[in-house]
């Protein structure tokens, strides 16, 4: 009789139990459907594999044999490929780490890659470490022109959180790397005077990338969520772009030179009046030319200016002309990119039609006193990457890569 | 045999609430915003987008947990856009007190072209918030909020 009992109420519990279950999956399905209905649209399978066709990001580096080596995040993944015909086509891709939903692929972040003359190949990314979001940068390399690679190990030693890795390779070998550093930040939390906001480090390194210079501070008080821009100067000096925090929280955009002896003056471009503190994830661009001009440009959305923006200096930073809008007025410009050879500066940008991704540039001839009309170079209609640009001898190239249209490398003009 | 089967038991219903739990932030993606408005149903409306990652978010996220609970009235829609897990969304919704709140998270690229139906200026800051009156007036903060002009608008719009 109780076996009876046992059985039956074994059975009632099991069956509601399994009832339950599908109750909820059911009530799961119809959140999402009705979502689904009240959206009028069908959701796309996301895209969620490591392969290019499904990352977010693309980064290219030229060797000085016309090899183009292209670091991409995608399914959680930092993968590196090899191409010998300006991308056509590309080697199988060699997976260099693995961070799931931890690897930061936010609006603003990519990974980084560079290659000395010797075939060394250099590439670093930046990843959630911790549960408060805390982040580091992790460095990889290869000793045979990208086919294996060490295993990830952290750039800085005992950091706080680095994000926003940007680097430059000198034509010596040597490597420059610049981050937003909140170690500074961390101190003044634990000092008991919060403040929000990151520092600029930097760092070089004059053996491949094995070891670094003890990181130092350029400017204490940065944007913490725009990556940096960087360019060599005719002298091999970087010179940096970022969006810097001035008094009063203003949010608006430095230039440095770091020499040898260390970081210079900050020296602000325009004066922008971004009162904010929020995270635009936009960080700006930069270009030296061979003749020293620094060519920047930027998004803002300061009292003062709102839009994207491209100023030069013709005197290390010290001063900076009148800043010149890019694209039209009240449309949605973004993500502008620089490039500098002789005294021809490119420019190129996006722009949202509504419908279409564009990617436009203009040139100018005589370091950036004149500019060329706008020009259309490519256009997509789903997800893309911000439009870059590379340099192989005198020719200039945007890299650019798309969801719907793969990944371009595009020739779009040359030093005249 | 009766340990392992009530066990069974046990895990399979708390398998159920679990599930049914974790729809509590429903998907957004391109398209959506439309039926985002809808929301609204005739009465004041703040959309607040937000991201895990996004150090000024996590910051204020708290007080908008207390605005809830001050003002349970004030209609408020949470849209988190970082691509991350949604135990870490869930866990700072929690932190917050915002577990019971009207959430959504991006479900598709968090790109210009997802923006755009949004408003056209917005170039992905975080965080934004955006008002809407009941005549369908929009107006967009960028940046952490004050507290005390949101509650003002609320009482003076509804």
């Amino acid at each position: 009789m109780f076996k009876v009992s046992f059985h039956l109420i074994s059975k009632v519990l099991l069956i509601g139990a399994l009832g339950l279950v599908v109750f909820g999956s059911v009530f799961a399905q119809m959140d999402h459907s009705s979502h689904m209905m009240g959206a009028g649209s069908t959701k796309p399978a996301a895209c969620i594999g490591p392969g290019l066709d499904c990352a977010n990001a693309a980064t290219p580096f030229l060797t000085s044999d016309s090899k183009l080596l292209l670091a991409w995040t995608s399914g959680g993944k930092v993968s590196v490929a090899q191409s010998a015909d300006m991308g056509k086509t590309f080697s199988p891709p060699v997976v260099v780490a693995e961070h799931g939903k931890s690897l930061d692929t936010g609006g603003d972040a990519r990974a980084q890659i560079v290659s000395d003359s010797k075939g060394n190949v250099f590439l670093t990314y930046a990843f959630f470490k911790d549960k408060n979001w805390n982040a580091q940068i992790n460095k990889v390399l290869s000793g045979d022109g990208g086919k294996t690679f060490t295993t990830p190990e952290s750039l800085v030693a005992n950091g706080s959180s680095e994000r926003f890795p940007s680097m430059l390779i000198h034509p010596d070998n040597s490597i420059f790397i610049a981050w937003i550093d909140k170690r500074l930040i961390a101190a003044a939390k634990q000092g008991g005077a919060p403040k929000l906001g990151g520092s600029i480090a930097y760092s070089f390194s004059n053996d491949g990338g094995k070891a670094f210079q003890v990181e130092r501070i350029a400017n204490e008080d940065s944007c913490e969520c725009c990556r940096i821009g960087a360019s060599l100067n005719p002298k091999g000096q970087p010179v940096i772009v970022y969006r810097a925090i001035f008094s009063g929280g203003i949010r608006d955009h430095a230039t440095q030179v770091i020499s040898s002896k260390g970081s210079e003056q900050i020296r602000r471009i325009s004066k922008d009046e971004w009162k904010t503190d929020a995270c635009p994830h936009h960080g700006p661009s930069i270009a030296v030319s061979a003749t020293g001009a620094i060519h920047t440009a930027w998004f803002t959305q300061g009292k003062a200016r709102s839009g994207v923006f491209y100023a030069n200096s013709h005197d290390q930073g010290k001063t900076y002309s009148t800043p010149i809008r890019v694209g039209k007025e009240g449309a949605n410009i973004s993500r502008p990119y620089l490039l500098a050879m002789g005294k021809s500066v490119w420019l190129v940008w996006k722009e949202f039609d509504g419908e279409s991704t564009l990617v436009l540039m203009k040139k100018s001839s005589d370091d950036g006193k004149t500019w060329s009309p706008a020009k259309l170079l490519a256009q997509t209609s789903e997800y893309s990457d911000h439009p870059l640009l590379i340099s192989r001898g005198d020719e200039a190239y945007l890299s650019w890569l798309t969801r719907a249209d793969g990944y371009q490398l595009i020739k779009i003009g040359q030093v005249e | 045999m009766k340990k392992i089967l009530i066990t069974f038991v046990v895990s399979l219903v708390i398998a159920a609430f679990t599930n049914a739990q974790e729809m509590t932030i429903k998907p957004y993606q391109k398209g959506d915003w439309a039926s985002i408005l809808k929301l609204a149903d005739g009465k004041p409306m703040a959309i607040h987008f937000w991201g895990v990652t996004c150090p000024p978010c996590v910051k204020e996220m708290p007080q908008w947990g207390k605005l809830i609970s001050s003002d349970k009235a004030a209609k408020v829609v949470f849209i988190q856009v970082d691509d991350v897990p949604p135990e870490m969304m869930r866990k700072m919704l929690e932190q917050a007190k915002l577990g019971n709140a009207n959430n959504y998270y991006i479900a598709s690229p968090f790109d210009e072209r997802l923006r755009y139906e949004i408003d056209p200026k917005w170039r992905g800051e975080t965080p934004i918030t955006i008002l809407i009156d009941k005549a369908g007036k929009k107006e967009m903060m960028i940046g952490s909020v004050n507290f005390q002009t949101v509650k003002a608008w609320f009482k003076k719009n509804s």
